[in-house]
């Protein structure tokens, strides 16, 4: 599980496109030795002996501090296991992942909570706000888990949303607010804890195009201007041309789409 | 306030309506034990009264009474006996009649106390008027209760012919439910023997010795020293009585079991709640809340469902009490209710300390698309 371990990243991307698996080589992680996401042959099997399944096999990947990248696949190809992987919510078999400085897989379960709220930010498929709390106090809960001063937190909390144009639903409660408002607080409660990283699990699922649009730029928007990190996990080839790189999952196999202009075809 | 009150508080403020399902059923609880536990106040204080509410703090009775006050036999003499034992500082007389009056509206069901006043076994819960003088004839103190039944200062209670004029009101004095009046031991002799045409030749005869013994006296070294007596405490005399032990602790079965449902309650409500928001908790624990907080927030519900339980219970039960008969003995005491109100949160504690499990296996990971 740990980078000692993992063969060569280079000859490990090869190996994927040898397998035939994607349009073109798996990004190589040696091309990005200072990138903020280092994945290194990351393998997930559920299960063992013979009901064992492979739902990731040696993904590698590296993405730049300042990239908003996607990660593309149908249902169940296992991009679902790699953000949770990344993200610290689930253990991979074998391979490592680090942020910055920090090597997620060898952290504790408490570590590990500590590590989510304090360095990456979650944007969930159907938004998951707290129902009972407003717009504002749902990002004002992410500043109480890192211990943000009550006064900081409600001048970031007021500054997220009105740059996401919610200054006028702050004190509504989610089922007050459509669907893509509630996308947008989703967004404001993953940027508030000031994360290195932003995960987004299909945003734009429960949006109709133009909505998913207009979220899916304000999410490029908020994470270039702050200089964040971000993966976005899409089935939607409509929302790529807002992303840098596009990466695709099938079958557990991780490829980089060289040009995602041609996956639609 | 923490993550885990804001959780917990913005919870109930914007969710009364399902919040309202449980506190109104602790609500009842809480109203049902108060009324049982009144009513078991009601019965034990009505029953022990007399012997609480004096100067005495042990009692001598014959070895065949049993600790009961009606049946011990002795004789005045012993009072001096009993006087000179070790440990007892002070003694006196004490003679009991439970017997059938005539006051200003009517017939009335008495005890009647034949006490040395100023000696042992004295009331201690004068609130109008004043005790008979020692050795006064034909004059008495009355239990407020009597006040029902138009029995006043300056009224006359009058037992098989012979009467007394009452000077004074006493609260607390009742004797086995029965309203009581204290008089000088040759007046209560007079009425018993008015009544009792039976214990007429006996002159000196009294019922028991109401004694006032240091705080480490040895009851048993006082009744050793007198041949076939026994010695109790006020508070055994009290639970010797027949029936008041045993309904105390029926009582309080049927107390103790509803608050053990109250937890079951609430451990069910709260189960419920967990379920239902097991997709947000496990949301939250994505976002890096431990699990240490949400448990913490259930509990924090549960206190708060408790206390409002205990609030709006105790009122309506308040309520209620004014609307029981006067002759059904009832006592809302403030230590009982402090018992019940510190059971109901420790029930309410224990309740949700069952979904503390349920949260801590929310895996955070379900938060994110499926398992593969």
């Amino acid at each position: 599980m740990t980078a000692s371990e993992t063969p060569d990243p280079v000859a490990q991307a090869t190996d994927s496109a040898a397998e035939g698996t994607g349009p073109a080589p798996a990004v190589d992680a040696a091309a990005h030795p200072d990138a903020l996401l280092q994945v290194r042959d990351v393998t997930k099997v559920y299960g063992s002996g013979h009901t064992a399944v492979t739902a990731l096999a040696e993904a590698t990947l590296a993405v730049e501090k300042g990239e908003f990248v996607a990660l593309l696949g149908p249902s169940g190809s296992g991009k679902t296991t790699l953000i949770s992987i990344i993200g610290g919510l689930l253990a991979p078999t074998s391979g490592s992942v680090t942020i910055g400085d920090t090597d997620v897989a060898s952290l504790s379960r408490k570590q590990l909570t500590r590590f989510r709220a304090e360095r990456v930010g979650f944007v969930f498929q159907s938004a998951n706000l707290v129902p009972f709390l407003t717009a504002r106090e749902n990002l004002l809960y992410v500043a109480g888990l890192v211990g943000m001063t009550k006064s900081d937190a409600r001048a970031r909390a007021d500054q997220l949303l009105g740059e996401l144009g919610l200054t006028d639903r702050a004190r509504n409660l989610p089922e007050q607010l459509s669907g893509g408002e509630r996308q947008r607080v989703a967004i404001g409660r993953a940027l508030m804890n000031d994360p290195d990283l932003v995960l987004v699990d299909e945003p734009t699922a429960a949006l109709d195009t133009a909505l998913g649009r207009q979220v899916v730029q304000l999410l490029r928007r908020e994470i270039k201007d702050r200089g964040k990190t971000g993966i976005m996990v899409t089935h939607d080839l409509r929302m790529v041309e807002y992303t840098d790189r596009v990466f695709e999952i099938l079958d557990g196999h991780l490829t980089h789409v060289e040009s995602p202009s041609a996956l639609g075809h | 306030m923490g993550t885990a009150g804001m959780l917990a508080t913005a919870e109930i403020r914007r969710g009364r309506g399902r919040f309202a399902a449980v506190v109104s059923a602790l609500s009842l609880i809480v109203f049902l034990v108060l009324i049982l536990g009144s009513l078991a106040d009601g019965l034990f204080f009505g029953a022990t009264g007399a012997v609480r509410s004096t100067t005495a703090n042990a009692y001598g009775f014959s070895n065949d009474a049993e600790g009961s006050l009606i049946r011990s036999r002795l004789d005045i003499s012993d009072v001096e006996r009993f006087a000179a034992a070790p440990g007892v500082e002070a003694a006196g007389p004490v003679g009991v009649l439970l017997t059938g009056g005539v006051g200003p509206e009517g017939e009335l069901d008495l005890a009647v106390f034949g006490v040395d006043v100023g000696g042992p076994g004295t009331p201690t819960t004068l609130v109008d008027g004043r005790l008979p003088d020692p050795g006064e004839i034909g004059v008495a103190a009355a239990d407020s209760q009597l006040q029902r039944f138009g029995v006043e200062i300056g009224t006359t209670v009058a037992v098989g012919g012979e009467s007394a004029e009452i000077v004074g009101i006493v609260t607390d004095s009742s004797y086995q439910l029965q309203p009581t009046i204290w008089t000088s031991v040759d007046t209560w002799r007079a009425m018993r023997d008015a009544v009792r045409p039976e214990l007429r030749g006996q002159p000196t005869s009294i019922n028991s010795v109401a004694m006032i013994v240091a705080g480490d006296a040895d009851l048993t070294a006082i009744a050793a020293s007198i041949p076939d007596t026994t010695v109790l405490t006020a508070e055994a005399t009290g639970l010797a009585i027949p029936g008041v032990e045993q309904q105390a602790s029926t009582l309080n079965s049927i107390i103790y079991t509803t608050l053990a449902v109250a937890a079951l309650v609430v451990a069910l409500f709260f189960a419920l709640l967990v379920l239902e928001k097991r997709e947000l908790f496990a949301a939250l624990k994505a976002l890096g809340t431990p699990t240490s907080r949400l448990g913490v927030a259930v509990i924090v519900q549960a206190l708060v469902s408790s206390a409002l339980g205990v609030v709006i219970g105790t009122l309506v039960a308040r309520g209620f009490g004014l609307l029981i008969p006067a002759d059904v003995p009832t006592l809302f005491r403030t230590d009982t209710l402090i018992t019940i109100a510190v059971f109901t949160l420790v029930a309410g504690f224990v309740g949700a300390v069952f979904s503390l499990r349920r949260i801590a296996r929310i895996d955070p990971a379900t938060a994110i698309g499926g398992a593969l």
